[in-house]
């Protein structure tokens, strides 16, 4: 489970975040939806410790994680896929792989296989380059990269960006059996909220830093307000 | 018989360089090493490496055995380099270019006057572990002697070495990671603070093989004794492009050739002058470096 | 007074030229060894004021102006060895325009380069001049260099104006004192004019933005040849000072521990401002003071290995810790002290 309570964030005299608050309940998928500008981003870099906030707290099964530095957020169990998702490019697909391991306890051979029967892709293009890979493979790369170390929350950022829709709604797919196998906890960040709130059990909408919904995704999706002003979806 | 006396005065030449060209190598390689993690030309490389080098080299007036006083020498490099990005480096990370340059040249002479203070400026003189008395050929010396054959043998193990840690650890791994995407390695729980810190010290550790070489035999230990070489050293890097640590070595290579053959034709007055000139030619040629393989860099 | 709000030019004009007259009025009553400390920093304020140009002004930054400094100096021997009646001014000019054209030939690839990379290669060129000078001994006398066949000597008009009981030693001294004045006074003006001129915008915007200043026309790789061009000028003059005031060149003079301490000064004083140059100068002049001070006031032996490194360790640890805590030097921390003294009014 992981949360946020009050939290606001400045960036010099604009503030992306205004006192936000929510849960994210383990096993399940929290979509955070909103228009670009509206704060995703910021709210999942200071989750895993890149931004400090100017007050309000981040927690992480009861526990204060607010101060932690990045790195011990990640080596706790919480595995951040950036939004462009990072992949390091001069790395091959293994080295990638590897790195993801390094920080945590886990065998890196089993690791590594595991990845490889999750993502058969990555097992066949193991040796390249991941500047090679298509845009959806280096998604799978990146989320190869943070599952490998058996985290208990994934965060991803905006992970159906660039992608074309059928392998969106395989990533998505694949999100959904992975949340559910693991019972991670997962915060979806995504502009896209048409297939990320087809999967996600539970919702938070912000609007220029400020939460204006936060429900059953179920509900989100059914709220024509919502829908209309601040996901940009249309009825048909 | 005039051919071959020729010829053998080329060869001498081109041994001789390519025993000096190794070492400049290894320096290249240490500034290629902290270049690349932290971004940071370190000025100071050289007068580091020395200061490391008196602090091994002089346990030799306690009676210690060579080899024990080059290995607390290349210690103090690793501790020295790592205490350096500590203290002095971290502050100034995301600074403007300036102020790492300033503080690391203000620190090369801060480091070559204390050396001064404690050891004065007078070379010592170490004696080599190898004889530096040329093999001969056909009664005429070659060029290389056991002890320039140590070097170059040392000079490549080393660089090797550093290869291998980078390429197939764990360590390098999460080194190369830290110097390419600093972001994404700690949010895969990479501790990159620490790995910057290592980078220094093990830059200053290679930095630290060089000085001790150097040191050992003709040229003696004094508080400047690195700074020709640190030039030439800067040069090759420049030369092979500072990404690129084989590029630098071959560069260094090229360089102690070269630099040979001014000093034995002409005048070792004008050493440095060609040095300037090969790497203003270079850059010319091509601002990127020789050997780096994709043409963007921050320069 | 009112012209001197109206017409910036002739503030600094009439504020320069008075300092240097009121000055020059001082050279008269100060003790001579006085004198003799002002000349000896006359020549690091313009060298100062050079790499100022460069590095604070346009945002590159050299460790090499000691080579520079040597191309004037050594430029003002030679001249004056094969042509012994030319004018101290005019060589003067010729020096300086040598030391400029080596400028401009460094300059053109070595502001190619940013940063660090720069730096680097001006380390090379810096640390290369010496051994090439003493290499050249046919034309500049070799390890030992040159004596100069002319040097400013006090015309009779100051003679006669100080009283006959005063050694020709000392008044050649006040001479001496007053020709630096008059030239670091000339250097100051053409500078702080350069500084407020289209020229002097260009370079502080090429330091603060490249891509700005692209946008706004500038040729930018011409205008930092240009600076570095300048700016080696101005060390060349320097050079040309210092070689008329110690009537004597060697090659050890200019090593690279010269370019170093006058990096040093010119942060201590304060990058980028003329106030900042001067207080260099004066910290460089006064420092051979201070260190005295400091080893009777320590007890330590000054021919001893530490008292000997003193200076160095004192000065090399001051810019650390400036570069680390004040990066705009002492000038930067006196405009902050007066700012806070006007906003608390």
């Amino acid at each position: 489970m992981i949360g946020v309570q009050n939290l606001s964030v400045s960036f010099g005299a604009v503030q992306a975040l205004r006192g936000v608050s929510f849960q994210a309940q383990t096993g399940s998928i929290t979509a955070v939806l909103g228009a670009n500008g509206a704060g995703k981003t910021t709210l999942l870099r200071t989750i895993s410790g890149l931004i400090k906030p100017a007050s309000g707290d981040v927690t992480f099964d009861e526990k204060t994680i607010t101060n932690e530095p990045t790195e011990d957020i990640a080596r706790m169990g919480v595995a951040h896929v950036p939004e462009g998702r990072g992949v390091i490019a001069e790395f091959t697909v293994e080295e990638n792989l590897r790195l993801g391991a390094l920080a945590s306890k886990v065998n890196i051979a089993e690791g590594l296989e595991r990845q490889y029967a999750q993502f058969p892709v990555l097992g066949q293009r193991r040796k390249q380059f991941a500047a090679t890979l298509s845009g959806g493979e280096r998604q799978m790369l990146a989320m190869g990269r943070a599952l490998i170390a058996n985290p208990k929350v994934l965060l991803l950022d905006e992970p159906s960006l660039g992608l074309a829709p059928l392998v969106t709604a395989e990533l998505m797919g694949t999100i959904k059996q992975l949340c559910a196998e693991q019972s991670l906890t997962v915060l979806l960040v995504e502009q896209n909220a048409k297939s990320a709130l087809r999967i996600a059990d539970h919702a938070v909408v912000l609007h220029v830093g400020a939460v204006v919904a936060d429900d059953a995704a179920a509900a989100v999706a059914a709220d024509t307000r919502l829908r209309q002003y601040y996901l940009g979806l249309n009825e048909q | 018989m005039i051919a071959s006396i020729f010829a053998s005065r080329i060869l001498n030449d081109l041994l001789g360089g390519i025993t000096a060209g190794v070492v400049i190598g290894l320096v290249a390689l240490s500034l290629v090493l902290i270049w690349q993690s932290t971004h940071v030309l370190n000025f100071a490389q050289g007068a580091m490496a020395m200061f490391a080098t008196y602090i091994g080299m002089t346990q030799l007036d306690h009676h210690l055995n060579y080899w024990v006083c080059a290995l607390i020498s290349v210690a103090a490099g690793f501790v020295l380099g790592g205490a350096t990005e500590r203290v002095l480096v971290r502050p100034l990370y995301g600074k403007a270019d300036i102020n790492p340059i300033v503080v690391m040249v203000g620190f090369l002479s801060l480091l070559e006057a204390i050396a001064a203070a404690i050891w004065s400026g007078t070379p010592r003189f170490i004696d080599p572990p190898f004889s530096s008395i040329f093999f001969q050929s056909d009664g005429a010396p070659t060029g290389l002697s056991p002890f320039a054959l140590f070097q170059i043998i040392a000079a490549i193990s080393v660089m090797a070495a550093t290869a291998l840690l980078f390429r197939f650890t764990k360590l390098g791994l999460q080194l190369r990671a830290s110097a390419l995407a600093p972001e994404v390695a700690r949010l895969l729980g990479v501790r990159v603070n620490r790995l910057l810190t290592l980078g220094w010290a093990l830059s200053t550790a290679v930095g630290a093989v060089a000085a001790v070489i150097i040191s050992t035999g003709d040229t003696g230990l004094y508080p400047a004794n690195m700074e020709t070489v640190f030039i030439a050293g800067f040069i090759a890097a420049a030369i092979g492009g500072l990404e690129s640590p084989g590029g630098a070595l071959l560069a260094g290579v090229v360089i102690g050739v070269v630099m040979q053959f001014v000093n034995d034709y002409f005048n070792s007055g004008y050493a440095g002058f060609v040095g300037v000139i090969l790497l203003i030619v270079s850059l010319l040629i091509r601002p990127q470096g020789l050997f780096t393989k994709n043409a963007q860099r921050r320069v | 007074m009112n012209f001197l709000r109206q017409n910036t030019t002739t503030r600094r004009l009439v504020v320069t030229v008075s300092s240097i007259v009121a000055l020059m009025g001082l050279t008269f009553v100060v003790p001579p060894i006085t004198n003799s400390t002002l000349t000896r920093g006359a020549a690091i304020v313009i060298a100062i004021l050079g790499l100022n140009f460069l590095t604070g002004w346009s945002g590159q930054v050299s460790i090499g102006h000691a080579g520079f400094m040597a191309f004037g100096a050594f430029g003002t021997a030679i001249l004056l060895k094969h042509f012994s009646s030319l004018p101290i001014a005019a060589t003067m000019l010729l020096a300086t325009a040598l030391s400029a054209l080596a400028g401009l030939l460094v300059g053109i690839p070595a502001t190619r380069l940013s940063g660090p990379y720069l730096a680097g290669m001006t380390l090379a060129f810096g640390a290369a001049v010496p051994p090439l000078i003493q290499n050249l001994s046919s034309l500049t006398g070799g390890p030992a260099g040159l004596q100069l066949e002319t040097i400013p000597t006090a015309p009779s008009w100051l003679r006669s104006l100080r009283h006959d009981t005063t050694s020709l030693i000392t008044v050649n001294a006040q001479w001496l004192a007053m020709f630096s004045l008059l030239v670091v006074g000339v250097a100051v003006m053409l500078m702080s004019n350069l500084h407020a001129s289209r020229t002097g915008r260009a370079m502080r915007l090429v330091r603060d933005n490249d891509v700005a200043a692209e946008l706004v026309g500038l040729n930018l790789p011409r205008t930092r040849v240009l600076a570095f061009t300048i700016s080696a000028a101005y060390a060349g003059l320097a050079g040309s000072l210092m070689a008329f005031t110690k009537g004597s060149v060697s090659p050890q003079d200019f090593l690279v521990g010269l370019s170093i301490t006058i990096l040093s000064l010119m942060v201590l004083g304060g990058i980028g401002t003329i106030s900042g140059a001067i207080l260099g100068g004066v910290i460089y002049a006064y420092s051979d003071n201070f260190l005295s001070w400091l080893t009777n006031s320590t007890g330590i032996d000054p021919y001893s290995n530490l008292g000997s490194n003193l200076k160095t360790i004192f000065f090399g640890g001051l810019l650390i810790v400036t570069m680390l805590t004040a990066p705009r030097g002492i000038s930067g921390l006196i405009s902050k002290v007066f700012a806070k003294v006007r906003t608390s009014r």
